[in-house]
């Protein structure tokens, strides 16, 4: 299933793309972490800055960069932080301490970054003591570009920077090395803690080696297992790319499509908010609202991935223009975006239909039709229940 | 002045588990754990993990974290780990012989008073923690007495009460039974299957090149400041007696043929031993694949 259009050639269309889909990710990673916007990017740039200072070999430099932007990855269907968690704290805890080692392992599956990659996401929390995990390394056991990525996180989840430079200082000979600490805070002297925004080295990538359109389909499908909805994204994505194709759209609108369906739900990721609530009734549309701005945001500064943005932030919109955040109407919503939040609300009309006694059901195709001209544009409603039929 | 080594055994759990899994292997022996972390790890995983080996204050901490499913420390059983209990005796001077050369006079009391404490805890697994907690004091003080002034002082009942209390966290049950024995590795190979081996090889001659770190704190649970690995080893496989290289060849073969009992074996190695480890797998067993995901970490993985 290609997500993207063929690139003609071009080896940097490829390049681009693919920077962009590890960049998301890397965004993907942070919301399901519980972590702030831009926190990868700021810890990728950190860390470039800091394995410097610790003399890290130069040939790592690009991977540590990467690996910074992919550091919480593996947050994404950890049982401790999954929708539906309900462990013990003891044993949430325990469960968030193979982050990193889940992280490596997806790292490791993308062919197209830098082999060591893995490895310093991995042991990016290990502590020169032995105290840290997954795997308890000590000593000179922890590879100095993992350390570089620890002491990066530790500055960016400082309050202030100074905060960190304290708490480094304070924990040497104990979470860090004597010598690390030491570059580190002649580093911070030095720079103020303060470098050049991130870049992604692309230099280093190697795309014939990953597919940005695959990359994109595993990332929606870890997303859906993380959230408790298997396979979503997918069944989205066929029931509104063959919506699209019955509607006329251009090539441009359902390739923008495409990566809408397969992104929307990562908006969906900073939320503990579950919403069993019908998708056809208005409560909770702030909530759906608020997920879709911060789906968007996800995408927006991603420039082959942008045109996505404005259908995912619109997928709450209705179409008497009663919906949210904007109260856009008609045909000042996006086509794709009609087309998205209709072909979400038949999945899961479908899915919720499916699990209730036959005898009592209306079908997905009459709820949503009953739906058409206030909700969801009559047009779009038709095209689905068609390539639904079509589908089925 | 004590001199600590540059570079340390990298052993990768998680990695190991990954092998595991990839071949369906439910239990695992490591007849040379050394500090059994990593079988902490398989523990909590699900793995049922069976360690040994010949220093006993290993096997101790196995106890606590291998071991114990449940066992940790309340707070008033730490504060009578890491301070003097009035009324009880203390030999404070059995570690004299350390003062001015390892440690300061006040830390060589503190050394005193852990040794009685410890030995006083309720359970195996209660002493299996304190004696890690407290290990990783010890390691902080001969890393402060290299670097004095890169590393902050720390009232040594607050260190200790920050790493026994660091330790316990790692206390997990995993439904199996799991164990930890002091013995030689053919004794442990012998006495104990399952469905994978791991197996570290010590290099020749290892026990002159120990880390300081670790036979001292030996010697600190044997309650003898003159201990020597030489002597602990004195009867072992690696002891003097594969000194040299033929005898430390037959050795290493020894162990391989007895591992020929077990369905998986791992044989953690790395880059620079490479040459000399890989025959003699090879030689023991038909199939064996080589993962090297890094220099400081090969994996020669043996199967039936």
């Amino acid at each position: 299933m290609a997500l993207f259009q063929e690139a003609d050639g071009d080896p940097r269309v490829a390049l681009d793309r693919l920077a962009d889909v590890l960049s998301y990710y890397g965004a993907v990673g942070d919301a399901a972490a519980g972590l702030a916007f831009g926190f990868s990017l700021r810890k990728a740039a950190f860390a470039r800055s800091i394995a410097v200072a610790l003399d890290v070999d130069e040939r790592l430099l690009d991977a540590v960069s990467i690996a910074g932007l992919m550091h919480s990855v593996g947050a994404l269907g950890n049982p401790a932080l999954l929708r539906d968690s309900d462990l013990p704290e003891r044993l949430a805890t325990m469960e968030r301490w193979d982050i990193p080692a889940s992280g490596a392992r997806v790292c490791a599956a993308i062919g197209a970054i830098p082999e060591a990659t893995a490895d310093i996401v991995r042991w990016q929390s290990e502590a020169w003591d032995g105290t840290g995990f997954p795997d308890q390394l000590r000593w000179n056991g922890i590879p100095v570009s993992s350390v570089a990525l620890a002491l990066a996180d530790r500055l960016v989840r400082a309050t202030e920077p100074e905060e960190a430079l304290a708490s480094v200082a304070e924990e040497a000979g104990r979470t860090y090395a004597p010598a690390h600490a030491r570059a580190f805070m002649l580093w911070f002297h030095r720079t103020g803690a303060e470098t050049e925004s991130f870049s992604f080295p692309r230099a280093v990538l190697h795309p014939e080696l990953s597919d940005p359109g695959d990359l994109m389909l595993d990332i929606a499908d870890r997303i859906d297992r993380h959230l408790g909805v298997p396979g979503r994204a997918r069944n989205v994505l066929r029931l509104a790319e063959a919506s699209a194709r019955i509607l006329g759209c251009s090539a441009a609108e359902i390739e923008a499509l495409r990566i809408a369906t397969v992104a929307f739900g990562a908006g969906e990721l900073h939320d503990t908010f579950e919403s069993t609530l019908d998708p056809l009734v208005r409560l909770g549309l702030e909530r759906r609202a608020e997920q879709a701005r911060e789906g968007a945001r996800l995408l927006e500064n991603l420039p082959t991935l942008a045109a996505a943005a404005p259908l995912v932030a619109a997928r709450a919109e209705w179409f008497d223009g009663t919906g949210k955040p904007s109260g856009l109407g008609r045909d000042a919503i996006p086509i794709g975006a009609r087309i998205l939040a209709t072909a979400i609300a038949y999945d899961a009309l479908d899915i919720d239909t499916r699990a209730r006694p036959a005898a009592r059901r209306a079908t997905a195709g009459e709820r949503l039709d009953g739906a058409a001209g206030t909700h969801f544009d009559p047009r779009v409603v038709t095209a689905v229940l068609q390539a639904a039929k079509a589908h089925a | 002045m004590i001199e600590l080594h540059e570079r340390t055994r990298r052993i990768s759990p998680t990695r190991i588990h990954e092998i595991l899994l990839r071949y369906g292997a439910k239990s695992l022996v490591d007849p040379f754990m050394g500090l059994p972390t990593h079988l902490n790890y398989l523990k909590r995983h699900g793995i049922a993990v069976h360690g040994g080996d010949v220093l006993e204050w290993f096997v101790r901490v196995g106890e606590g974290i291998v071991v114990n499913d449940l066992t940790i420390l309340r707070d008033h059983e730490v504060a009578e780990i890491v301070e003097m209990i009035p009324g009880r005796i203390y030999a404070l001077d059995l570690f004299k012989a350390w003062e001015g050369v390892f440690f300061t006079e006040e830390q060589c009391v503190y050394l005193g008073v852990w040794f009685d404490n410890v030995r006083n805890l309720r359970s195996d697994g209660q002493t299996g923690l304190a004696i890690l907690g407290l290990w990783r004091v010890f390691c902080y003080w001969l890393e402060k007495a290299q670097q004095p002034d890169e590393m902050p002082d720390l009232p040594p009942s607050e260190l200790a009460w920050y790493y026994i209390r660091q330790t316990e966290r790692w206390v997990a049950s995993n439904m199996r039974r799991n164990t930890v024995r002091q013995s030689d590795v053919m004794q442990t190979l012998e006495r104990q299957r399952a469905d994978a081996l791991l197996f570290a090889p010590p290099p020749r001659n290892a026990l002159h090149h120990a880390d300081p770190r670790i036979w001292m704190w030996e010697a600190w649970w044997q309650g003898n400041p003159y201990f020597t690995l030489e002597h602990a080893y004195r009867d072992t496989l690696f002891g003097a007696r594969s000194n040299d290289p033929a005898a430390y060849q037959r050795s290493l073969a020894g162990i391989l043929s007895e591992a020929g009992e077990f369905p998986l074996l791992i044989v953690a190695t790395n880059e620079a031993r490479l040459a000399e480890i890989e025959p003699l797998v090879r030689n023991a067993r038909a199939k064996v694949e080589c993962y090297a995901p890094n220099d400081s970490e090969i994996y020669l993985i043996a199967t039936t």
